[in-house]
């Protein structure tokens, strides 16, 4: 297993390197990718998202928050073994074990109750851990931002959920079960987002370069995974008072 | 006499390096944010006052918190250096009524939540520093909220929010100075779109 993860993370290296982190030259095809996406969202994702917030209640939404964070648990429980914390896989283990049982499939979170925090990570949290560049941004049709890296560790998350292993169990079913679950999560995401993502795409002169800053620059929590990174925070940029004036 | 004068001018130039470069103190730092958090979520978000009455509150304070001019200065970039002295002060003062705007309804989110005070970190620049806070979200890991204070004399300002590692004066700067580049109009037709954003509902 290990010699997978270091082919993976030596070709993610190579091929993100080779790609460098300069994206100027997708601008033009992102910005298009962008606006599909957004007629996407405005014609389709959005009036769901609202649709569901209607017929819902808060606590309804909640259950299903707690469901689809639990399937998304052994993705964290793998995750933190290949990075080589062994505390917090027994802790994501035990919080999958209990909530997929006593918390009714995981509806509700009762491993937090117990002191069990939720840790959540990933496979592009494993390829950060592993020194591998993000590489450069991309707009992707129909799911949004992403980097190489960040691609690379969707997909891997993708294969790692009980949603995947079950569908691979139940040929019959198995359409239905990925593609369901992935319309509930998509719905259930962009309800969360609803109100933030309305106030910024209201306030915003070029809401594209505001979405690729955001993202970029959350994505840089995770360089301190690396070891051989700087530790000064990203966000430390060149804010010199001389150049200021009073 | 005349080594004297250069030591006296080494002592100055020391003496003076050693004023402009004084680190900010972080304790004072870390009460000052306190004092804005306190203020901002306990005595205007969870207070029972009209809307109207939270929103004065509110300019109030991020009036008197934040260094606008400072922030509208890095935002604008190397566009301030070109932009006529009417710009720079149409600029700060649309900037900072849609900050308060903004603000004022985003700030709602922390109701009923606690900043939990985390130290501070240096900065690259000794004037400044960065408060590091965290607050507790439902359903989810608690969010960093990180407050960048710039000491001027004994005055303390906040000229940057990092939330979850995205600084609010990088994004404005990144989306601005795009704006820009594609307007005709350059600086003032940016000011013109913020004018807009400010009047819509």
């Amino acid at each position: 297993m290990k010699h997978y993860i270091t082919a993976i993370a030596l070709l993610c290296t190579i091929s993100t390197q080779a790609l460098a982190s300069d994206d100027s030259w997708l601008e033009s095809y992102n910005r298009a990718m962008f606006d599909f996406n957004m007629n996407v969202d405005k014609y389709v994702l959005k009036p769901v998202a609202k649709g569901y917030r209607a017929i819902t209640t808060q606590d309804i939404r909640n259950r299903v928050t707690s469901f689809v964070s639990n399937v998304n648990e052994p993705v964290s429980t793998i995750n933190h073994t290949l990075q080589g914390s062994f505390k917090k896989t027994l802790v994501s283990a035990a919080r999958f074990a209990i909530n997929s049982t006593l918390g009714l499939a995981g509806t509700f979170d009762v491993a937090d109750g117990w002191g069990l925090k939720k840790s959540e990570t990933g496979f592009d949290n494993t390829l950060a851990y592993y020194c591998v560049p993000d590489g450069p941004f991309i707009m992707v049709p129909f799911f949004g931002p992403f980097t190489i890296r960040s691609g690379v560790g969707y997909a891997a998350d993708s294969v790692s959920t009980p949603i995947y292993w079950g569908a691979l169990n139940d040929k019959n079913y198995s359409a239905k079960i990925t593609y369901g679950y992935a319309a509930l999560d998509a719905i259930n995401s962009r309800e969360r987002s609803l109100d933030l993502l309305d106030d910024l795409q209201r306030n915003s002169v070029d809401f594209y370069s505001t979405v690729r800053s955001a993202y970029l620059q959350n994505r840089q929590k995770m360089t301190s995974l690396c070891k051989s990174a700087g530790t000064a925070p990203s966000y430390d940029f060149d804010f010199d008072d001389e150049d200021y004036e009073d | 006499m005349k080594n004297k004068l250069i030591i006296s001018l080494i002592a100055g130039l020391f003496l003076f390096s050693g004023t402009a470069k004084a680190d900010i103190d972080a304790t004072k730092a870390e009460d000052f944010v306190k004092d804005v958090t306190r203020e901002g979520v306990v005595e205007i978000i969870n207070s029972n006052a009209s809307q109207a009455e939270r929103n004065a509150r509110f300019e109030k304070l991020f009036n008197s918190s934040l260094d606008l001019k400072f922030i509208g200065q890095f935002v604008l970039g190397r566009y301030w250096k070109t932009a006529t002295e009417q710009q720079r002060e149409e600029f700060i003062d649309v900037y900072r009524k849609l900050n308060v705007k903004t603000w004022s309804k985003r700030f709602d989110e922390f109701k009923g939540k606690e900043f939990i005070f985390k130290g501070t970190s240096p900065s690259s620049s000794p004037e400044q520093i960065f408060v590091n806070t965290i607050v507790p979200m439902d359903q989810a890991e608690p969010a960093s909220v990180v407050w960048r204070v710039r000491q001027k004399g004994n005055d303390m300002k906040v000229v940057d929010i990092i939330i979850e590692n995205v600084s609010l004066a990088i994004t404005a700067r990144n989306e601005y100075s795009a704006f820009i580049k594609k307007s005709p109009d350059g600086v003032d037709g940016l000011i013109a779109d913020l004018k807009t954003k400010l009047n819509q509902e």
